[in-house]
């Protein structure tokens, strides 16, 4: 019982987690996933919050997944480090704590690297999954993500998420 | 317990044997690993069907290693857990058929004699059948009516010979699309065949008719239309299925099988005892477990004095293209045509079944043309990336993918011809590496020969005409010798001579008494079109001699 109810804190606690961003070999602060994501998926697909559609907790939902590998979930977390460190490095700020262009510049040399297409192509495809899943998932809201690309979905629908 | 027959899983190689000798009285159990899905259950779920993989097994728990073998003879070794290179298809009731996009197309008479019409290969282990496409045509003819099969026969120079004039079942509803393809045939003197499909265009046969869900390929169907083996056979017997049941070993005794054992998910064991096993657990699986199932009476795997047991494993070779329909060269009506959700496609071209390219004859291949998967979220990641490799983001992206989804569609085209048998194209088993179960995983050695690569390419390059003539941009395709994981056939090849083969011409092990495999292992030879047809006609072909068997018995 106390493996289960710390794995469920665990996995409650990870977006909130923190993540110690380092600038060169000593502390610069600590963030967490979530504020990181939140931020960087507006900054990536800003169509799914026009479209009030909510892609940050789907962020949830693949940390919770049964068929989603602890190597890909600590991924993300990997990825939310190196997104910081790289914005400290440009403009001595957190990723959160940019301004605008400032963060589209931090994307630009990021992108640059292989790894950095890598993750922010994973963080796309979840913020996709979220916009254009079933609305049973929970983003995708009133199926705003399905109507603005004119896509009917397909019949039935799914009654329940699959975890 | 002693059941008359015990199936060991319960897709297209099983379920006509369980049918069949279920309706005719025999006491039938089928053990299936997976889990029962039926129409009420299934649904358009994309994250949890083709983005979370639910009908196949988590890979973390059971995989296989895969050995690619270049031309050289060198290979490269592969975890499937590590690689994510994933062999299973649809753990479930009814197993992939249930997935199928149903493109039913019979072999052709000369897939029967590859050898004798047209010669030895080098390097390619071909051999002709030991049945012949008569013997099997009127088991071809029963799936049309008891699966369904619809569609329309057209006359053309590789029609094979029916016993009927055409299909039992009307032609599905097709898009307006599909005649500029037709005029583009017309124009290039190739003739198109409305490809026949394994799904119902009317409500027959105690299920309802095709809905146009738009949702076919991978997905469950949940009308029944489909002719999965589970709402085609195993709804309509008195078969008794047991799911969750993962048979690891036979047992043998005196050159018959005695016994089969399965675990349940939580590591129960069970024993099972009947008069006649059958095994059809789709070619890869079945091969691992004759091969795990050793004993006294076979120290190298259950059925396997000849050593065959694995060999000349064969895929569909071939590949995929695509073209690309824009607003900008269609009219109005065109334009809504093409974005009309729900029909489908349904054309196929076999004008090049055999060719000869001025040096010799070679077998070729079919070619489906389908329109793109609906996939949302998978057309939406296609956008990801511009012309020069660079992911987009913002405004940019968002454009690019709302013009390219809402303003254009893609037609895409499938290429099947023969994978060549060759020695490095085999199933084994690990040493080492052990399922969640404690159960040695199946190796999967993986060659393929060059010609089928040569062959692939000439066929896929008449598609691309078909596409250019009817105005598609962004035309592309790619023959590989990737193996497609649902297209699996081989390595218990039947045949007269028990020293070269494993099973004898009615599918029986020519060690043992009583035991048949059923799954599309007895192939020695793929043909050039999608397995299923073949794998349901042969198997019914098997039932029949099952049942005289148990008569007699």
């Amino acid at each position: 019982m106390d493996y289960i109810k710390r794995r469920a804190f665990l996995k409650a606690g990870f977006l909130s987690s923190a993540v110690i961003v380092m600038n060169g070999c000593s502390v610069f602060g600590v963030t967490t996933p979530r504020d990181t994501i939140k931020v960087l998926q507006n900054d990536l697909f800003p169509k799914a919050k026009e479209l009030g559609i909510n892609t940050a907790d789907y962020i949830s939902i693949v940390l919770k997944h049964s068929r989603i590998t602890q190597e890909d979930k600590q991924y993300l977390k990997n990825g939310v480090k190196w997104l910081n460190e790289s914005a400290v490095d440009m403009y001595k700020k957190q990723y959160t704590k940019l301004l605008v262009q400032e963060r589209q510049a931090v994307l630009k040399s990021f992108a640059q690297e292989s790894w950095g297409s890598s993750w922010l192509d994973t963080i796309l495809r979840y913020t996709f999954e979220a916009s254009f899943g079933d609305p049973v998932y929970s983003g995708n809201n009133n199926e705003a993500g399905w109507k603005w690309l004119e896509f009917s979905g397909g019949n039935p629908r799914p009654i329940k998420v699959f975890l | 317990m002693m059941y008359d027959v015990c199936i060991i899983g319960s897709g297209a190689g099983g379920s006509p044997i369980a049918y069949e000798l279920s309706n005719a009285g025999f006491n039938v159990l089928v053990l299936e690993k997976g889990e029962l899905y039926d129409e009420s259950t299934f649904s358009k779920d994309e994250l949890a069907v083709s983005r979370r993989d639910m009908f196949t097994p988590p890979l973390k728990e059971q995989k296989h290693i895969i050995n690619e073998y270049s031309q050289s003879g060198k290979f490269t070794r592969y975890d499937g857990e590590k690689s994510g290179w994933n062999f299973w298809n649809g753990s479930m009731v009814g197993g992939s058929s249930n997935l199928m996009s149903g493109y039913f197309h019979r072999m052709k008479p000369k897939d029967f004699e590859l050898l004798s019409s047209y010669g030895e290969v080098k390097g390619a282990n071909i051999v002709d059948w030991c049945i012949t496409y008569d013997e099997l045509e009127p088991y071809y003819d029963k799936v049309e009516k008891v699966i369904g099969v619809s569609g329309r026969i057209v006359k053309h120079k590789f029609q094979e010979p029916r016993s009927t004039p055409n299909l039992p079942y009307p032609m599905l509803e097709t898009s307006e699309v599909t005649s500029w393809f037709d005029e583009a045939c017309k124009d290039l003197k190739f003739t198109a065949i409305p490809t026949p499909r394994a799904v119902l265009s009317q409500n027959a046969l105690g299920r309802d008719g095709c809905y146009y869900s738009n949702f076919c390929g991978s997905y469950g169907c949940s009308s029944g239309a489909k002719g999965s083996a589970r709402a085609a056979l195993l709804q309509k017997c008195d078969a008794t299925v047991i799911t969750d049941a993962f048979v690891y070993k036979l047992d043998s005794k005196k050159g018959k099988v005695t016994r089969a054992y399965y675990y349940t998910k939580h590591g129960v064991k069970h024993v099972i005892n009947a008069k006649i096993f059958v095994l059809s657990a789709q070619a890869i699986e079945s091969s691992r477990l004759l091969l795990n199932s050793k004993n006294e009476e076979f120290p190298n795997g259950m059925a396997n004095s000849s050593g065959e047991l694995g060999k000349n494993l064969v895929f569909s070779a071939g590949g995929a293209g695509s073209g690309r329909f824009i607003f900008e060269n269609l009219t109005k009506e065109q334009q809504s045509a093409l974005m009309q959700p729900g029909l489908f496609f349904n054309r196929s071209l076999q004008d090049w079944y055999d060719y000869d390219d001025g040096c010799r004859k070679y077998k070729g291949g079919t070619i489906d043309f389908l329109f793109e998967h609906q996939n949302l979220i998978s057309r939406v990641n296609r956008e990801m990336y511009d012309e020069e490799g660079n992911l987009l983001w913002g405004k940019k992206l968002e454009d690019k993918i709302h013009k390219r989804l809402t303003t254009s569609r893609v037609l895409t085209f499938e290429v099947f011809n023969d994978w060549l048998p060759t020695d490095n194209c085999n199933v084994a088993v690990d040493d080492e590496v052990k399922d969640k179960y404690g159960v040695p995983v199946g190796v999967i050695n993986l060659n393929s020969h060059p010609q089928d690569l040569e062959v692939g390419e000439h066929l896929a390059k008449k598609a691309v005409e078909v596409l250019e003539k009817m105005g598609a941009v962004e035309i592309d395709y790619s023959i590989s010798a990737s193996p497609p994981p649902n297209l699996v056939a081989g390595g218990c090849r039947f045949g007269d001579n028990p020293r070269t083969s494993v099973l004898d011409k009615n599918c029986k092990a020519h060690d043992l008494d009583n035991l048949y495999v059923t799954d599309a292992s007895f192939m020695p030879t793929g043909g050039s079109v999608p397995y299923t047809w073949t794998i349901y006609a042969n198997s019914f072909r098997v039932a029949d001699v099952i049942k005289k068997v148990l008569h007699l018995g």
